[in-house]
């Protein structure tokens, strides 16, 4: 229950404070904003709409690893929309997994440990789960079992 | 196709989405301001586009433009033709007064936030790990695939991807990839600033109706520069679509509250739609629409019981559908997230412990670091008279407390689930916040009465004070 008006708290003290502290609010939630960064995407988009064309390795999503687009798009173009694919990459970061799913979708794409229910099997700049007939991609390799 | 012409094809979806949503919604948005009726125009739209796609979906139809645009519009038709004599054309909204330039620079501030939110969403192909893991994924899967696989919901090897979420989110990317006739996840991303719009448009509308012209601006300023939300992070995500169907289920209660003594058919059918809406975009939506029918049961206890009771039905029913409809698709699936032998009596000494810990990492970090705003919006909420929508206010403090709840029988490290996750879902929670923070008037008041909130006042007769 708010105090009731009294001479202490008059109504035109009331809508300062009350204004004061959304001015407040207001300025601790612009703290959040970002100016370099929406300049830059300002740039961006500007490009995008005049037409240029920007490679997925330049996106924000591969900030992590812009090379393994081209691995990405190797395997997108070498394996069916309807064939399970199993991805060996890098545990760290989560992205190198969720990548492989979202680019290769709708393949269903599996790790390591379901490799068994892959009829394709994609290492990532590691020897782990390479074998014999596997075929060079970028940056990695693809084998059909 | 250039990202030009791929906007264009979206905006034509949102489009088609808006119109089909403003003619079912008709009915029951009689009396709103337009800037409300929008943004319920926009969430029925989203709506009825799911279900739409969907049904083509069911009939083995691959879902295009043509075929989207033919069934929305047969759906907007259909309602056109079934709710004629229902609603009406005008607003019925009074012109309200207000200081005007003050009006028009919160305006334009919030304007320029939202543009802001704009360019960053769309500067970027949509990015986030939970785009990219499974908001932006299963949509991509159901338009690439024409259907609505279910090893998205029962395969072993996506169980990370949240099986058990809800669709809203992804289904209404894959229509509106479906309009553009290609996956384009910078295209997208336009549902963001839509929904942000919509979000804005339903602050103002509600509270220039309910309160001032001021408070609803002052209301859309402060949510639009709430940038942690409005960021472009957040743009392939369902936090920014869920403000907005929070502020649409709480302008509804809020009308609700104030029925007296009408029906109140048209305000419970908002209730209904809004808490379906939330439920159908985030597993907190179906919480916080069942915590906001305790609020509601327990504020009406003055009213009639049969608007009392519909009241709760309407936050409930939808809701509990929506989530028994998922568990026929998904089946009864071992939550990864939560590690709920924690529920256990053998293990309910370790539960103190552990929430005692989350409540102090959200103490020590979120609220320490957000100490200023906090102590501004409780002075605020002394300097301020009671509100329309002050019972709501216990609906955001419980929120909060079940977020505690949940981290702390969280499967993995809950200082790492605070520290990931908090701030984010609290931020969703905000819009709807500044409706009930500014629904609180400056004005000194006339009548000040005990229990529930007082009336609007309406402009007094010259002569009376």
């Amino acid at each position: 229950m708010n105090p009731a008006p009294g001479p202490r708290f008059t109504p035109a003290r009331r809508v300062a404070v009350a204004g004061l502290a959304l001015a407040v609010l207001a300025a601790s939630l612009v703290r959040s904003f970002q100016p370099a960064e929406t300049l830059a995407g300002a740039r961006r988009l500007a490009r995008d709409l005049r037409g240029e064309v920007r490679p997925l390795r330049d996106t924000t999503g591969f900030w992590f690893d812009p090379d393994y687009t081209a691995f990405l798009a190797d395997l997108k173009a070498m394996t069916p929309e309807d064939a399970t694919v199993a991805v060996i990459v890098p545990r760290r970061p989560d992205l190198y997994r969720y990548q492989a799913y979202y680019q290769l979708a709708p393949r269903r794409v599996v790790e390591e440990r379901w490799k068994d229910e892959a009829s394709f099997v994609a290492t990532y700049r590691t020897e782990a789960g390479r074998g014999p007939g596997g075929r060079p991609i970028s940056n990695g390799e693809l084998r059909a079992k | 196709m250039s990202l030009l012409a791929a906007l264009a094809r979206a905006g034509m979806g949102l489009t088609a989405a808006f119109a089909a949503g403003a003619a079912v919604s008709r009915p029951f948005t009689a009396g709103l301001t337009r800037r409300e009726k929008a943004a319920w125009s926009l969430a029925a739209g989203l709506l009825v586009q799911a279900v739409c796609l969907l049904a083509l979906l069911g009939i083995g139809v691959k879902p295009g433009a043509g075929s989207l645009l033919l069934l929305e519009a047969s759906v907007a038709g259909a309602a056109l033709f079934l709710g004629r004599g229902l609603g009406s054309k005008g607003t019925g909204v009074p012109t309200p007064r207000g200081p005007r330039a003050l009006v028009a620079g919160l305006a334009i501030l919030a304007g320029g936030a939202w543009l802001l939110f704009s360019v960053g969403a769309l500067s970027d192909a949509m990015w986030t790990t939970d785009f990219v893991a499974f908001w932006g994924y299963k949509g991509k899967v159901v338009f690439l695939s024409s259907a609505v696989p279910r090893r998205l919901f029962q395969d072993p090897a996506l169980y990370f991807a949240h099986r058990e979420y809800p669709l809203l989110v992804p289904l209404s990317l894959a229509a509106l990839a479906s309009w553009i006739g290609e996956w384009n996840d910078q295209a997208l991303a336009l549902l963001y600033p839509v929904c942000e719009l919509a979000t804005l448009a339903a602050l103002s509308g509600f509270l220039e109706r309910r309160v001032s012209r001021l408070a609803g601006a002052l209301a859309a300023a402060l949510a639009s520069l709430c940038f942690f939300l409005y960021r472009p992070a957040n743009a392939g995500t369902a936090e920014v679509p869920f403000a907005l169907g929070l502020v649409l289920v709480c302008c509804a209660a809020g009308d609700v509250l104030r029925l007296e003594g009408r029906s109140g058919a048209a305000e419970l059918t908002r209730l209904a739609v809004a808490g379906f809406f939330c439920a159908c975009l985030k597993q907190e939506g179906t919480l916080f629409v069942f915590l906001l029918a305790a609020a509601l049961w327990w504020s009406l206890r003055g009213a009639p019981a049969r608007v009392r009771r519909l009241a709760a039905l309407a936050l409930v029913v939808p809701p509990s559908l929506h989530w028994a409809a998922l568990y026929v698709l998904r089946g009864n699936q071992t939550r990864r997230d939560f590690d709920l032998t924690l529920f256990e009596p053998r293990r309910w000494l370790e539960l103190p412990q552990l929430f005692a810990l989350v409540v102090g990492r959200m103490l020590g970090t979120e609220a320490r670091q957000n100490a200023v705003a906090l102590l501004a919006i409780a002075a605020y909420l002394v300097a301020t008279r009671r509100g329309i929508l002050d019972p709501l206010l216990p609906v955001f403090a419980l929120q909060l407390v079940c977020y505690a709840i949940a981290f702390s029988v969280s499967s993995f490290d809950p200082m790492y689930a605070v520290d990931g996750a908090f701030r984010r879902i609290v931020m969703s929670l905000f819009p709807a916040f500044t409706l009930v923070l500014c629904a609180r008037g400056l004005e000194p008041v006339a009548v000040t009465q005990r229990g529930r909130p007082p009336a609007i006042m309406p402009p007094k007769p010259d002569g009376i004070s």
